[in-house]
């Protein structure tokens, strides 16, 4: 009986990991070994020399010697998921050796993965430091690589006072990102416009101040520091300009002017507990209804749509629709947006990320010098990409305001 | 039952015959017993005075229905704690569970089961109710299993299911070109039977899901204290040898304590995929946290075979008006993490020190 229940147990091993073979062998076209689950670490690279071979022959010669290791800061984030998916394709595409990591946001997890990957015969690093906008963070990594080269995308290298920190003092790094403070001054802009056009519908009591709600993905995080201080700010800015009065936040107990998810997970579970919370002491019938609410990020102001769905709000029936603005432009937001329960997003481009990251890589790969790979990438669609000024290795991808 | 109000001249009657120093023990006992409620009776009356809305309807409402969307979480993990265990993937079931149910009951043109025939929405509520119990049951019958037959610590089980749950999770989010992508789009039944109208009272109003925990409540309170199953699970919470030695059958008690653990997981996230209405691999993260937090404070004691249906229902209570109060005083965030854990600290101190008395 032990015996049968052992053979069973070790064959339900032997075909879980068959499964995830067959999985993977489905995801990527091309023979190269990629790890979608969990346990993506160190020791589940292996080339099949012979199928880069071929697939580097129909692209560049120099693809086939790159042995590139991507680290993800989590895979529980919806936007660098779907850079994830993007990039996959794009290294299928491009023939080039890869492996995922999951660094389950903990920079600790993410330095362990890295040395280990060097170690391994990584020559190439693909970086989404999970500390953003630490220095010491992306120096360390930096180290770590020795002379390995890293891309750095996504998550700021250089917070506020550290420009040139990193990427000025070595030679081989990179940094492909968005300019964090960009989606807060989008959304704030677009705030603006959108108040100055609707104001008096906006304006539920009338008393000629906007009273709005502010939700934070987490503590100090770069990007959503700065979506948290221009989101308001720029708005402001645009009011004022107009002649109208600024913002006002709808508690004025909390000092802070905002609420944020304490677990740091940018969720849209601790949205919705919030959000229904305030609208318990703040609403029409005491006459200080929160009249707008802006969000760190789509997945907030799922949440908040759903809270104020459940008190009557927003539900796209002709009633009174609350304008929620987030960040992202995720499938689920855009439904929203096009449903009208919700405002507008800013749209993250996560498609010309990846192709500005394998575009980089592959020139990389060819030998060029990281800046002149960097500028050719910039120049495969202008529209899209520009290189920052002063910095010749940094690379901005551009946000766009969604609203319809 | 004993008459309450019998029981009450009978302590005046003692009181009575207490000399000075009993009479102050007497005191002392009873205002370190009770101090967690007496706490939070200041807390409120605080909060209340310092905010008027936190005692409104609306207020109240609000607070009945988060107790609600916890407590099946904590009602499961209350019975793996009664056995001196724990369970650290339950937030991950939830998880999973919470994205089963949702994908079984997406409407319109971004169905991540893209490849299922269309089915009414009362049919998805079925579907979508049977897997996340079977599939709620079945992760908790694999931790029981290995709890009950390897004698492994549920530490360590859970630990790794947990990490298996998340993996499925991040796969299951993968699939059908779905990329991570949060699932939403839901039936419109499907958002009625769970987040509709229960009752409206002027301008607030219980959704439904207060009714499933009321009865998820009754059910659970009948399993722990009206059948052999609950009164064999506190047997084996108290002393597995002494249990085994007088006939329960240990293997099967564990067994059944996680797989009924795994079904109120299942049910959690059949709730939460409404009322959350957009599930991300994250959906679920850390949810354990939280419930074992609320049992213990509610004096589920990790010590084994002690605790009450009613205790793990104050628990949930006692930190979700935490988190609504300090949300309403506008309190600062780090401030909230050091009160709600101190709370959990003094708990857990006054639980340890009315067995250490006893013993």
């Amino acid at each position: 009986m032990k015996k049968i229940i052992a053979l069973l147990l070790a064959l339900v091993l032997v075909f879980s990991l068959a499964a995830c073979a067959g999985d993977t062998a489905k995801d990527t076209t091309t023979d190269n070994n990629t790890t979608t689950d969990d346990a993506a670490t160190t020791d589940d690279t292996t080339t099949d020399d012979a199928a880069t071979d071929d697939a580097a022959t129909d692209d560049t010669a120099a693809a086939s010697d790159l042995n590139v290791g991507v680290f993800y800061y989590t895979y529980d984030d919806v936007y660098i998921s779907s850079v994830r998916a993007a990039l996959d394709e794009a290294w299928a595409a491009a023939g080039i050796t890869y492996t995922n990591n999951d660094c389950k946001n903990d920079q600790a997890t993410q330095n362990d993965l890295i040395s280990t990957a060097v170690t391994n015969g990584c020559n190439l690093l693909v970086v989404n430091l999970v500390n953003s906008g630490s220095a010491e963070a992306a120096q360390k990594v930096v180290e770590l690589a020795g002379d390995v080269p890293v891309v750095f995308f996504n998550r700021a290298v250089e917070g506020e006072g550290q420009e040139g920190t990193v990427l000025g003092a070595y030679e081989n790094v990179c940094f492909i990102g968005t300019d964090a403070p960009e989606a807060g001054h989008l959304q704030g802009q677009m705030i603006g416009e959108y108040l100055l056009a609707n104001y008096d519908t906006v304006d539920l009591n009338g008393d000629g101040v906007i009273s709005y709600a502010m939700f934070k993905g987490q503590e100090g995080n770069a990007e959503a520091e700065y979506r948290t201080q221009f989101g308001v700010e720029d708005a402001d800015a645009v009011l004022t300009e107009a002649g109208k009065p600024a913002l006002e936040y709808f508690d004025a107990n909390n000092t802070a002017k905002y609420q944020v998810d304490q677990s740091g997970a940018w969720s849209t579970q601790a949205a919705l507990d919030y959000m229904s919370t305030n609208l318990s002491q703040f609403n029409e019938a005491n006459g200080n209804m929160i009249e707008l609410v802006i969000c760190n990020n789509d997945g907030m102001a799922e949440g908040v749509v759903k809270a104020l769905n459940a008190a009557g709000y927003n539900n796209a029936d002709g009633g009174t629709t609350i304008p929620v603005f987030g960040v992202d432009a995720t499938d689920s937001a855009k439904t929203l947006i096009a449903d009208g329960k919700m405002t507008g997003t800013v749209k993250q481009d996560a498609e010309g990320m990846a192709s500005a990251i394998c575009s980089v890589v592959t020139s990389l790969g060819q030998g060029t010098a990281m800046a002149d790979s960097v500028a050719a990438a910039a120049a495969t669609d202008a529209e899209k990409f520009s290189v920052a000024e002063g910095v010749d290795t940094k690379l901005y991808v551009a946000y766009a305001p969604y609203t319809a | 039952m004993a008459n309450p109000i019998k029981n009450l001249q009978r302590t005046a009657a003692d009181y009575r015959q207490m000399d000075a120093k009993d009479r102050k023990r007497f005191w002392t006992d009873g205002i370190l017993n009770n101090a967690l409620y007496i706490i939070m009776a200041i807390f409120i009356i605080y909060t209340a005075f310092a905010n008027e809305n936190f005692l409104k309807i609306g207020s109240i409402t609000n607070i009945l229905s988060q107790v609600a969307a916890y407590l099946p979480i904590a009602l499961g993990i209350g019975g793996c704690i009664v056995l001196t265990g724990t369970d650290l993937s339950a937030g991950r079931v939830v998880g999973l569970t919470a994205a089963i149910s949702v994908a079984l009951q997406q409407v319109g043109d971004r169905r991540i089961l893209s490849f299922l025939p269309s089915y009414p929405g009362w049919a998805g509520i079925l579907i979508a109710l049977v897997a996340v119990i079977v599939v709620g049951g079945l992760i908790g019958l694999v931790n029981g299993f290995f709890v009950a037959k390897y004698k492994l610590h549920p530490f360590i089980v859970t630990l790794a299911t947990q990490l298996i749950t998340y993996g499925l999770i991040v796969i299951f989010f993968m699939t059908n070109g779905n990329n991570g992508q949060p699932l939403s789009g839901l039936s419109p039944e499907y958002n009625n039977f769970i987040t509709g109208k229960l009752i409206t009272f002027d301008k607030a109003s219980l959704p439904m899901y207060v009714l499933y925990a009321v009865i998820f409540i009754i059910i659970m309170w009948f399993i722990w204290n009206k059948t052999t199953f609950g009164k064999n699970m506190f047997a084996v919470g108290s002393n597995a040898e002494a249990a085994n030695v007088s006939g329960v059958n240990v293997f099967k008690t564990t067994m059944l304590v996680h797989t009924l653990a795994g079904v109120m997981y299942g049910l959690t996230g059949f709730i939460e995929g409404s009322r959350i209405g957009s599930i991300t691999t994250s959906t679920g993260l850390n949810y354990e946290c939280d419930a074992i937090a609320a049992c213990v404070i509610g004096g589920v004691s990790f010590v084994g075979g002690t605790g009450k249906i009613s205790g793990i229902v104050l628990g949930v209570f006692i930190l979700r008006i935490i988190f609504v109060a300090l949300t309403m005083l506008g309190i600062d965030p780090a401030m909230q993490n050091i009160i709600k854990g101190a709370i959990i600290l003094i708990a857990c101190s006054l639980d340890m020190r009315k067995y250490l008395v006893r013993k």
